[in-house]
């Protein structure tokens, strides 16, 4: 098997004591003994409910949140990322490891233009402007972006939500990163253009030979998406297995719960939809 | 899929779209009529010492403390200077001052915000404390004690304003940014490899800018009330020069026998301030039509 891109060791994340809102004693844990490793190429979702830590784990590999206490090691490329400078940090932020997240209405600056926008990662890395801006027409094209040089001047305001999620894509992919941050990228768009999007993170994936951590609560979306699916509860690992073998042998409580509880369009519409706790509470607590 | 081009959102970045949108069907009519004395009095602080019926300085004794009517439509002051030439060649020090004081203020405090903001968290702290320890001197007192300190005079003045306001500016404005940099924009840049100089000059500072004009343009009519009080108590523009709140203050020792001297200064300082506490109102609900509905 090949050496992977991004290996997570042992993870513990804690809220140290005096950032906790709204009080309470004692530092909180939100992510204990997490261990995850990612290949180059491959495309993993991380699923689990709200709180579950998923967030919190992709943020702490690009050391965005730097009030939270941390411990185990984050390597990429062999390179420890935990505790690493500001000035490591912004070598490997755009350039190795890109993120998007959630809400692409909020996730472009209202008074700057697309192209100014796409190309600042080539910019701020000293490409020069005229061949930056040339570079991100292409990758606004690549993404299937219409007219995309002229849209350049346009802004973010003038795009849809569809669209503006692949200027998003544009600006984190353009310095060819190797590894992808997907944080519910498709979570604040309709079904159609969900399905756009993810379509275009497959593409890109295989052909930038991109690695893709992929977070999600859907599990309908890891299924034609991901290799390898990661299931987080309470800020553990519960699960990890390629995806078909996630399906049809899930092997942890929680992950039955989370399949079974997906509604069926054969099942009978008089009997009242399960959650995730039935599934549990049938099996006893096993965490 | 495309985008459609608003064009309606381009109304307000021309002049004539600006105009047009001030003074437009959709402003209510004590907006309308507030945003046309600022201009006029505007106008006047320009034009002002050009346009006096009599000259504001020329001493005529035998003309002193004449009603108003006749020949001086606001009367004569005690040198027999006619009052009303004397408010339009005042109208200049004390307005174009005020928004002097108020631009000035602005760009202190929005530099001194910016750069706690970039600095470690705890020099940031030490210098919005140090703002707050200048907060809770009386603003009247220090710019008060400053002007005097310094002597009286015009730009004195300006600078012991300047002085006394900064910190309320950039405490707001640190707010300002706090929020901002908050946006998810922020953070979407800034896991793209943008530094944090960067960050803020491009990302946090044009977006913050809108709040810092609302407040700046609230500012201003406090600003000439204050202003207009210092000159009152003796630290403003020395005597021939006449700014509005001296004015006052020479007119006081007739108060009985002459009432014009003073009041009609007074009423000048009075419609000024209004008009730009309403601009200053209006403006905040062109930027945030949110806050509309308030009043």
């Amino acid at each position: 098997m090949t050496e992977p891109v991004l290996s997570i060791q042992n993870l513990g994340v804690r809220v140290p004591e005096r950032a906790r809102l709204g009080g309470g004693a004692g530092d909180l844990t939100v992510v204990e003994g997490l261990t995850l490793e990612i290949c180059p190429g491959e495309r993993v979702a991380l699923v689990g409910e709200s709180g579950s830590g998923k967030s919190v784990t992709a943020r702490a590999i690009l050391q965005l949140n730097r009030s939270l206490v941390y411990d185990g090691s984050i390597r990429w490329e062999g390179e420890e990322l935990l505790g690493a400078g500001e000035r490591t940090m912004r070598r490997v932020r755009g350039s190795e490891i890109s993120m998007i997240f959630q809400d692409p209405m909020t996730a472009l600056n209202p008074v700057l233009t697309v192209g100014q926008q796409v190309a600042e990662p080539l910019i701020v890395r000293g490409v020069p402007r005229r061949e930056a801006l040339r570079r991100a027409a292409g990758m606004l094209d690549r993404l299937g972006v219409p007219k995309a040089k002229e849209r350049l001047k346009a802004y973010p305001g003038q795009f849809s939500g569809g669209m503006r999620q692949r200027v998003v894509m544009a600006a984190a992919l353009i310095a060819e990163p190797r590894l992808l941050i997907a944080d519910e990228p498709t979570t604040a768009l309709d079904v159609r253009v969900q399905e756009q999007v993810l379509d275009l993170i497959e593409s890109m994936s295989r052909e930038m030979s991109l690695s893709v951590l992929f977070i999600t609560h859907d599990l309908a979306i890891v299924a034609g998406l991901a290799h390898r699916v990661a299931v987080m509860y309470r800020g553990r690992l519960v699960e990890d297995s390629p995806v078909d073998e996630l399906f049809a042998h899930p092997r942890h409580a929680y992950t039955r719960g989370l399949i079974g509880s997906i509604p069926r369009l054969d099942a009978d519409p008089d009997t009242r939809l399960r959650t995730v706790e039935d599934f549990m509470a049938m099996e006893g607590p096993s965490v | 899929m495309t985008g459609i081009d608003l064009s309606t959102a381009a109304v307000g970045r021309t002049i004539g779209g600006g105009m047009r949108r001030v003074f437009g069907r959709r402003t209510p009519a004590v907006d309308r009529f507030a945003f046309a004395c600022v201009v006029l009095l505007l106008l006047l602080a320009v034009a002002g010492p050009f346009v006096t019926p009599f000259s504001p300085y020329e001493v005529d004794p035998a003309g002193a403390l004449l009603a108003p009517g006749g020949g001086h439509l606001l009367g004569t002051d005690d040198a027999g200077r006619d009052v009303f030439s004397r408010i339009l060649a005042g109208a200049g020090t004390t307005l174009l001052a005020a928004v002097g004081i108020v631009v000035l203020s602005m760009v202190v405090g929005v530099l001194v915000a910016s750069v706690a903001a970039l600095l470690p968290r705890w020099a940031d702290e030490a210098i919005m404390r140090v703002c707050d320890i200048f907060m809770s001197i009386p603003s009247l007192v220090l710019a008060l004690g400053l002007a005097a300190a310094i002597g009286p005079s015009l730009p004195s003045i300006i600078i012991a304003m300047v002085a006394a306001s900064w910190p309320g500016t950039a405490r707001l404005v640190r707010g300002i940014l706090r929020e901002t940099m908050g946006g998810s924009y922020v953070e979407a840049a800034q896991v793209l490899g943008v530094s944090r100089l960067r960050l803020m000059l491009r990302h946090v500072l044009p977006n913050s800018m809108d709040a810092v004009y609302v407040q700046a343009s609230m500012e201003i009519s406090g600003t000439i009330v204050m202003m207009s009080g210092l000159a009152f108590l003796g630290v403003g523009a020395p005597p021939p020069s006449p700014d509005w709140g001296s004015l006052v203050a020479q007119g006081q020792q007739f108060i009985t026998s002459a009432w014009w001297v003073a009041l009609f200064p007074g009423v000048a300082i009075t419609i000024s301030a209004i008009a730009f506490g309403l601009v200053g109102d209006a403006v905040r609900g062109f930027v945030d039509p949110a806050s509309r509905s308030t009043r």
